[in-house]
């Protein structure tokens, strides 16, 4: 008679195979923890990697939408600023209109001068606006931009400069955030300060009232020009949240499917585990109880 | 002629000789849990016969001799497997704790970094708010720390190493110390014939320890054995014990020598291998790549910095501490240069309110300027490397208990005592030994009626 002999110690065994099924349960309580089958990078290296660069991308299209929301409200103030500035102009070419009306008295165009000196003070605090401590219309200047100055035909001088700001929103897409207020206020198609300067001049001397209309015509066409820059700038900003925020999503969808832990699945797992664990325990509780010897009477 | 006390001490021999067996039995019984020991079994082996004219007649049974059961080669098949297994223990634990510096998603360097980007993303919509200058600071300094503390601690794991490395030096000395004195106990009983089985076994269990510890490869001798590493090192010649010594290197880490010569590279399995691996190639390979990673960022930084004009109007000096110009030893020494929020070069052309050099920042975020690969492209390949050295090391490790586990099983089912094995011999040296108390009293008996017949009845 020969038969195979076996280990007669198969503690070991048993106790190697419960350290196992101890082990999945762990990583499976850890993985229902976290929600994340990865962590740590040899839970999946090549996951880990791909999980770094993931979490650089989220976090620099988070850093791109704050950077919108800073810039929309820069672009918000310096939009309704100019939509003012537009209103006023409008008011003073129709004051300028009544004034060029032959018919009135030295003392009405004196009125309607007076008027658009009040009209010319709110211009130049309209372009004076700032925007969270920084004057919007300054170029890349922190100086108060327009500051009267009796000296200039204008009534003003620009002490900002001609420098623009542009803002990065997308991994390789930036926009312009400003524009200098010499641009938008004393271009040479359309010069705001001088146009009303004229016009209280003209009224004043009652000479060239007419051209100095014309003048603020050409103005308001160009502060109205200017304000499209915005506008425009506004809705690119409002195209790239949209992109930006599904891109959120697609990096999270991403993030899930490298990383995710499969949650019906870990917890069928740790079920098992669980199973597996108390069965082990039977078993070695059960081993060496009996032998031979004790059958021997 | 068969006489009756001839017969008779065929039945007190059988007597002795089912005591003899029955005291292996008891010595495996109460052997059973002892580690390396192989169970021993009782050779009976019938006794010369005497022939008388025609007839022959036996004259009982002997204990020829006390065997082992034991398989030398799985044994040292045994002893090699737990080299391995030890040494991939080894290393997967040292690696288990780089991977920690790794793990920790909210603050390792890849963390840092994009919150250094972030924050220049955030001061490009205001460039001369102090405030988000300093955040911008503060995240530099950050990024610098986390590169420092990730270096320290890799340096100190390294010296904890180290520290382990001296203590398996010195447990492979008292292991080699001991075997030697086993080897000259077990020649001295091999000369005299005796049976030296349980020095073997007790030897079994000291080499499987040393081969935990070290390579080892034995040769048998007539001397006894002689244990080498498998470079030809000798630790072990019959009675006489080699020591391993250390001594530290330049860079303060240990050196093993044996005989004045540095043997360190050559160790490849057993604990040593595995904490000479981790050591001396994974975390020096680790500290490389930091440094480089830390020596282009840095110099990519203070580059694009020294592109702008300050708030004060100034060209854009360093923002980081340069690095050693070896790149060495970059990660543990990174650090911010400047703790002025003003001195950031953020403008392109002297007016304070200027972003425009911050694209040069920004820009570095995708330029390849580490071989090729952006410096998040980079760290993510650093994960990687350590991730697949610890995943690899357990898969390895875990085939590796697995096939030791099926060796001990192996030898278990060769060598292991079993109880009911044990027990079933009990009962039949006890029943023969019954049975020849049995025959001493019928003989005795009939040996009665013979005297009896003598006296005349």
């Amino acid at each position: 008679m020969s038969s195979i002999r076996v280990n007669p110690n198969i503690l070991p065994d048993l106790l190697s195979s419960l350290a196992q099924t101890r082990q999945q349960q762990e990583t499976a309580t850890m993985q229902l923890a976290t929600g994340s089958r990865i962590n740590q990078p040899s839970d999946d290296p090549a996951g880990a990697a791909q999980m770094v660069s993931n979490r650089d991308q989220s976090s620099q299209t988070d850093s791109f939408l704050r950077s919108i929301g800073s810039v929309n409200g820069l672009l918000q103030t310096a939009d309704s600023t100019l939509s003012s500035v537009v209103t006023a102009l409008q008011r003073a070419i129709s004051l300028g209109v009544q004034g060029a009306n032959g018919t009135l008295s030295d003392s009405d165009r004196s009125d309607v001068a007076n008027e658009l000196q009040g009209i010319q003070q709110q211009l130049l605090s309209l372009a004076n606006t700032s925007y969270q401590g920084e004057f919007i219309f300054a170029g890349t200047s922190s100086a108060q931009p327009f500051i009267a100055d009796a000296a200039s035909p204008a009534g003003v001088t620009y002490q900002g400069n001609s420098g623009v700001n542009r803002v990065q929103v997308g991994p390789t897409y930036s926009v312009q955030v400003n524009q200098p207020g010499s641009q938008i206020f004393t271009n040479a198609n359309g010069n705001v300060f001088q146009a009303i300067s004229d016009l209280i001049t003209g009224l004043q001397t009652n000479s060239g009232v007419a051209a100095a209309v014309g003048e603020l015509s050409a103005a308001f066409n160009h502060v109205a020009s200017q304000r499209v820059f915005y506008g425009n700038g506004i809705n690119q900003l409002q195209d790239q949240q949209t992109y930006l925020n599904a891109e959120k999503v697609n990096l999270s969808t991403a993030a899930n499917a490298i990383s995710g832990a499969d949650m019906a699945n870990t917890a069928a797992t740790l079920n098992q585990a669980e199973v597996a664990v108390n069965a082990e325990m039977a078993a070695l509780g059960k081993i060496s109880q009996t032998s031979l010897f004790d059958y021997l009477k | 002629m068969s006489n009756l006390t001839a017969t008779m001490s065929i039945a007190t021999g059988a007597i002795a000789v089912e005591q003899g067996a029955l005291t292996e039995t008891a010595n495996n019984v109460a052997n059973v849990n002892t580690p390396g020991y192989s169970r021993k079994q009782a050779q009976f082996s019938e006794n010369p016969p005497v022939v008388l004219g025609q007839l022959t007649f036996g004259t009982g049974v002997s204990l020829g001799k006390v065997t082992s059961v034991r398989d030398p080669i799985l044994q040292q098949q045994i002893q090699q497997q737990s080299g391995q297994e030890s040494e991939l223990d080894a290393l997967v634990t040292g690696m288990k704790q780089v991977q920690a510096q790794f793990s920790s998603q909210g603050s390792d360097i890849g963390t840092q970094l994009s919150a250094l980007f972030a924050s220049l993303s955030q001061l490009s919509t205001d460039p001369a708010n102090l405030a988000l200058r300093q955040g911008v600071l503060t995240a530099a300094g950050n990024l610098a720390s986390t590169f420092n503390n990730t270096a320290n601690n890799l340096g100190a794991q390294r010296s904890n190493l180290d520290l382990n490395v001296s203590q398996a030096v010195a447990q492979v000395n008292t292991l080699t110390h001991e075997i030697a004195k086993v080897n000259a106990q077990i020649t001295e009983l091999q000369n005299l014939h005796e049976d030296a089985s349980s020095f073997i076994d007790q030897r079994d269990v000291l080499i499987n320890q040393l081969s935990g510890l070290i390579d080892v490869s034995q040769i048998q001798s007539d001397t006894g054995i002689t244990l080498t590493t498998s470079n030809g090192t000798a630790l072990v010649s019959g009675s006489q014990a080699f020591a391993l010594s250390t001594q530290m290197d330049a860079s303060g880490v240990q050196h093993i020598f044996s005989n004045g010569k540095d043997i360190t590279s050559e160790i490849n399995a057993g604990q040593l291998g595995g904490l000479l691996d981790v050591r001396d190639e994974k975390i020096p390979a680790l500290l490389t790549s930091l440094d480089t990673l830390a020596a282009g960022i840095v110099n990519a930084f203070n580059h694009a910095n020294s592109l702008g004009l300050d708030l004060n109007g100034n060209a854009g000096g360093n923002l980081f501490t340069p690095p050693p110009a070896s790149g060495q030893g970059a990660a543990a020494v990174i650090a911010v240069a400047i703790t002025d929020p003003a001195l950031l070069a953020a403008s392109s052309d002297g007016s304070v309110a200027s972003n425009g050099n911050l694209a040069n920042f920004s820009a570095i975020h995708d330029s390849g300027l580490i071989n090729g690969e952006t410096p998040s492209a980079y760290y993510s390949n650093i994960v990687f490397g350590v991730g697949n050295d610890v995943a690899n090391g357990t898969a390895e490790l875990q085939s590796s208990q697995l096939v030791l586990q099926q060796l001990q099983d192996q030898r278990g089912s060769l060598s292991g005592v079993s109880l009911d094995e044990e027990a079933a011999n009990m009962v039949q040296y006890q029943r023969a030994y019954d049975a020849a108390a049995q025959l001493v009293t019928v003989i005795n008996q009939m040996l009665q009626t013979l005297i009896n017949m003598g006296t005349g009845a």
